[in-house]
């Protein structure tokens, strides 16, 4: 009896421990569905770019960086376009929270929203100024600003969705 | 879980700030690398894209349905408002048809005539594999989406994909399941076309904007606005005469084509499978001839 709840609670763990990763793995994919809704489909969020600074902020060791790479990585294969500016670009996102992991240990919501604005718009103009580099064209970076609001718009949303599951696990 | 104490803290954060700087590096090279080998080596890429789009395009097919029908409510709903109106248009629409039938059946019959009096050599036959859009990935760099059908269902590179209003884009890439159609509008996307009843070739480019620009129009060109746009078939990889669009705006700084299909209500794509050898063989011609030479070379 209780080696088999060593067993369940081994697993518990690991469960715990991997929702972030798979819960952003999930957005990739959310991102991809086809809403049919007129003129959209440009400027829809950046929601990967979401769950990776949510976790990094929140469960930073759960949202390791090798994991961000991977998330990138597939995001940018299913896009279709270039490989390597959207990974960078969620990297960038990563590092920077890392870097000021201080900060955030205190911060309020709004202050980590407010953040997010800095560090979204550091992680699309890094993967716009990319973009452009790799297909050595200048792509028209009026859908990636309107993307950014959109973006931005959809932060809290998706984060208080996070946060009430992240209290639903811990209890 | 473990909280690590504050004298672990102390001692692991250099050399943890040391080896997630290292981690940083390293990974954002290996990003580089891979933009690196995305632009020389297309094959192992592409190969990668369409193993991981076989993966996901079940759950995107489960998962598109629903949006879909959600979708479809909303619209069926708007229809019922104003039907009383839409059908009046429709009637009038009907008999407008009924006389452009009548016109286009006594075309084809001259059409028919006049090509085996010229002894003209037959357009080659058309196939069609239907498929529905199961992924958009939407965004400002790629206009592109993914359909539920792929190499066991017959799609080959290079094919046309058609709605019922005209060309929406062609095959860029396939894997056993699925495949993924480069819409006319992405960045990538060139088009030889025809324009208007004068014929001028053209080549339609897209720059992810909603309508794509003409090029390389000839000097003697004269394209007014609402001038129709077909493709020329020139390459060989689409058939000729398929509708795209019409021309929207002439203008010193380009002039833009509005293409037929509703791009928000594309929800199922007819794949022509067009039997041409065309241009699209020349890769493999070319691997061929490079295979001979390298076993010349090692004669």
């Amino acid at each position: 009896m209780r080696q088999e709840e060593g067993v369940w609670h081994r697993l518990d763990v690991v469960a715990r421990s991997i929702s972030p990763f798979f819960v952003t793995l999930l957005l990739v994919l959310v991102g991809l569905v086809p809403l049919h809704v007129s003129d959209l489909s440009p400027i829809i969020p950046a929601l990967t770019l979401i769950g990776v600074f949510f976790w990094s902020v929140h469960r930073p060791d759960l949202m390791p960086i090798w994991a961000v790479f991977i998330l990138g990585f597939v995001q940018d294969l299913l896009a279709g376009g270039v490989i390597g500016p959207g990974i960078i670009g969620l990297l960038i996102a990563h590092a920077l929270v890392v870097w000021q992991d201080r900060f955030f240990l205190a911060a309020s919501f709004a202050v980590v929203w407010c953040a997010f604005m800095l560090v979204a718009a550091a992680a699309l103009t890094v993967t716009w100024a990319l973009t452009c580099i790799a297909m050595m064209t200048y792509v028209d970076p009026d859908p990636v600003f309107f993307q950014y609001l959109v973006t931005l718009a959809f932060y809290p949303c998706l984060a208080w969705a996070f946060l009430r599951g992240q209290r639903l696990f811990q209890r | 879980m473990n909280k690590p104490t504050g004298s672990d803290i102390r001692v692991a954060s250099p050399l943890k700030a040391w080896a997630s700087r290292f981690a940083l590096l390293l990974l954002v090279g290996a990003a580089f690398g891979l933009m690196l080998i995305g632009r020389t080596n297309t094959f192992i890429v592409e190969e990668t894209r369409s193993v991981v789009t076989d993966m996901v395009t079940p759950i995107l097919d489960a998962v598109s349905q629903p949006v879909e029908t959600f979708g479809g409510v909303i619209e069926g709903a708007e229809a019922l408002a104003n039907l009383r109106s839409e059908n009046l248009t429709l009637k009038e629409q009907n008999s407008r048809l009924m006389q452009w039938q009548t016109a286009a059946r006594r075309l084809e019959a001259e059409n028919a005539a006049l090509r085996s009096l010229n002894r003209m050599v037959p357009d080659p036959s058309m196939n069609f594999i239907t498929a529905r859009v199961v992924g958009d990935p939407g965004g400002a760099f790629v206009r592109t989406v993914l359909i539920n059908a792929g190499e066991r269902n017959g799609i080959e590179k290079g094919q046309a994909a058609v709605t019922g209003d005209g060309l929406a884009g062609r095959i860029s890439e396939v894997g056993q399941r699925s495949a993924r159609v480069l819409l006319l509008t992405d960045i990538n996307s060139r088009v030889p076309v025809v324009v208007g009843d004068v014929r001028d070739r053209a080549v339609m480019a897209g720059d992810n904007a909603n309508a794509p620009e003409l090029l390389y129009l000839g000097p003697t060109a004269k394209v007014k606005i609402g001038d129709r746009v077909n493709t020329s078939g020139q390459g060989g990889v689409f058939p000729p005469g398929l509708p795209i669009g019409v021309v929207s705006s002439v203008s010193e700084k380009g002039i833009r084509v509005k293409p037929f299909v509703d791009w928000s209500h594309m929800e199922v794509l007819r794949i022509v499978d067009y039997e041409m050898i065309g241009i699209l063989d020349f890769e493999e011609q070319v691997g061929a001839a490079r295979a001979v030479a390298a076993a010349g070379n090692e004669q």
